[in-house]
């Protein structure tokens, strides 16, 4: 809740305007980015949208706010795929397809730039 | 050992439920392809994708964000654009599909791995597969793959089921997850048993084959089975995730005939109910990972005696049972694994060879893996197998038959390897490397028929391209 840290933050983790959640613990938030956790309280599916592994967005967002290093992501989501027990979040190529994306589809999460950010799409508070 | 014996029985049961279950789950992926133009699964409204008032103002009118590096927008290629096509969430159920091809040409000083590497070098390994995964229901994920391996005498290419799983979370909060599979599974055991042929989530060409032969590969690989799997957040230092299945081992080939039996039989090998289980803690940061796996597989031999089959209907149950510890930093992961395997047959086989034996086998490696930058990593790695821990250097093994002197070394295989592997971009990689062997007692025996022109000492060396989508 320290919004003063938040706004420097260049960054926000951003959901499609359906989704009712509007704060998500960062274990939650480590779990949908985990593939773990599939589907959003009121039971709709989480669909995660993700940069290239070697975007600079997506680097800092693994570090700050998952806490963890882009190949382990990427093994965690291999692991996953090639063993047929869950999927991979969705690559996009721009910061562009993310908004698209996000503001497009129903139960979306995934991160953008501030300044890609648009009233299409909702930004939620990371607890 | 009656127990297994008695289980014959329930196994023609469950063996013919799992297989329509496969089926079914099969057959379902192959309609989702053909019948998502009708579905429909979002309740929500869902705004046009392609309506220009949402998406056009976005790339032309914003101004370029001043945190944002300015490198220049990657132009997917034609490849990259079809399987963007195909792997786009718009399309219902959530539709994914992913893939690999991989190339390895392998050289040996003596003996042969993957063909006749001993012979100037092969092409041998070649590794293929198709995987497609899809949401039904926000609960429910149905997923197949189809993978191909040629590799050596043991392995033809032909293309064959991998799995086929039924996933329905049962229950889902936050970050506590119980769910239940049905069909065929990858066998849980170890860091990668599950993903062993994606040359991309191994940390080297070949596995460390003390843990994850691939002579018995396909008896490891996958089974038909139920499983129930959990996640559960420990305090708040990570996460505990188990899978506990009962499981169908697949038995029906030569190399895993010929390793538990000694040789290629005219009869064949009984699918018996077996047990897997495993747990891995995860920290939150994904730094530290701890697992334990457990398997309890049973096989019965089902002689033919039309052509003379000089062993009798023996039964033998295999217990490994494996530790696993991974430490991952930003440059450099460290991971070992411990695997203590206790075989026992019965005194059924009729043959002095087989009855009655009894040994526990011991393997172990310490791995380290520095990535020198995001894209350049090297790997060192001692890996050490012994068929029968008390008898480490297999002399007393030798002793028991005139014929085995001088073969001693089929009872162990010290491994040291060295690699290098370059990411040269995100799907596509390229990797070398280099084994110093001293011991056999991983070789096929497929490849390698004469066990007497095998040696004792010999070197490996390797290179592998490999693609994903």
């Amino acid at each position: 809740m320290d919004t003063g840290v938040r706004a420097e933050s260049p960054y926000e983790i951003v959901t499609n305007p359906g989704v009712d959640e509007k704060t998500l613990t960062v274990n939650s938030l480590r779990s949908i980015f985990s593939m773990r956790l599939k589907t959003w309280p009121d039971g709709t599916k989480i669909r995660v949208f993700v940069l290239s592994d070697d975007d600079e967005l997506h680097q800092i967002f693994s570090k700050e706010k998952l806490n963890v290093f882009p190949y382990q992501l990427r093994s965690t989501w291999d692991r996953l795929v090639f063993s047929g027990t869950g999927q991979a979040p969705t690559k996009v190529n721009s910061n562009e397809e993310m908004l698209a994306k996000i503001s497009s589809t129903p139960g979306a999460i995934g991160y953008l730039w501030k300044a890609n950010i648009n009233e299409n799409v909702n930004v939620l508070e990371i607890k | 050992m009656k127990m297994l014996m008695c289980s014959k029985l329930s196994n023609r049961l469950i063996g013919s439920g799992l297989r329509l279950i496969v089926r079914v789950a099969t057959l379902s992926l192959l309609f989702s392809f053909s019948a998502h133009a009708q579905e429909n699964t979002n309740s929500k409204p869902q705004p046009d994708a392609d309506n220009p008032s949402i998406k056009r103002p976005l790339a032309t009118e914003l101004p370029a964000p001043a945190n944002q590096p300015d490198t220049p927008e990657k132009k997917p290629g034609f490849v990259r654009s079809v399987i963007d096509r195909f792997r786009n969430n718009d399309l219902p159920g959530d539709l994914q599909i992913h893939g690999f091809v991989t190339q390895a040409y392998i050289a040996t000083s003596d003996n042969n791995v993957f063909g006749g590497s001993d012979n100037g070098g092969s092409f041998g390994l070649t590794e293929a597969g198709l995987n497609a995964s899809i949401r039904p229901l926000p609960r429910l994920q149905l997923s197949a793959q189809v993978l191909s391996r040629r590799a050596g005498a043991g392995n033809s290419g032909t293309p064959r089921l991998d799995y086929a799983v039924l996933d329905y979370r049962l229950y889902s909060q936050e970050t506590n997850q119980l769910g239940i599979r049905v069909g065929r599974i990858k066998n849980p055991f170890g860091f990668y048993n599950e993903t062993r042929d994606v040359a991309f989530t191994r940390p080297s060409i070949l596995l460390p084959q003390s843990i994850y032969f691939d002579r018995t590969r396909n008896l490891g690989l996958s089974s038909d089975s139920v499983q129930l799997y959990s996640d559960t957040a420990v305090f708040d230092w990570g996460t505990l995730s188990t899978q506990f299945g009962v499981s169908l081992p697949i038995v029906n080939d030569k190399d895993t005939e010929s390793s538990l039996l000694g040789g290629v039989r005219p009869g064949k090998l009984e699918r018996e109910v077996g047990y897997i289980g495993r747990g891995i803690f995860e920290t939150n940061d994904k730094r530290l990972r701890l697992g334990v796996s457990g398997i309890w597989l049973n096989t019965s031999y089902d002689p033919n005696h039309r052509l003379g089959d000089p062993i009798g209907p023996g039964a033998l149950r295999f217990t490994p049972v494996i530790f696993s510890a991974q430490y991952n930093a930003e440059r450099w992961t460290l991971t070992s694994e411990y695997a203590i395997r206790p075989f026992k047959y019965n005194n059924n086989f009729r043959v002095p060879a087989l009855n009655g034996l009894d040994f526990i086998g011991e393997s172990y490696y310490f791995q380290g893996e520095y990535r020198f930058t995001p894209k350049i990593e090297g790997i060192l790695r001692y890996d050490a197998l012994f068929i029968d821990r008390s008898d480490r250097d297999g002399s007393r093994w030798a002793a028991q038959n005139p014929a085995r002197h001088g073969l001693e070394h089929s009872r162990f295989a010290r491994d040291i390897t060295v690699g290098l592997r370059w990411n040269v971009t995100p799907e596509f990689m390229l990797r070398a490397e280099f084994h110093h062997v001293n011991g056999t007692g991983w070789l096929s025996r497929l490849d390698n028929p004469v066990a007497k022109d095998t040696e004792e000492n010999w070197n490996l060396y390797g290179i592998q391209a490999s693609y994903r989508f």
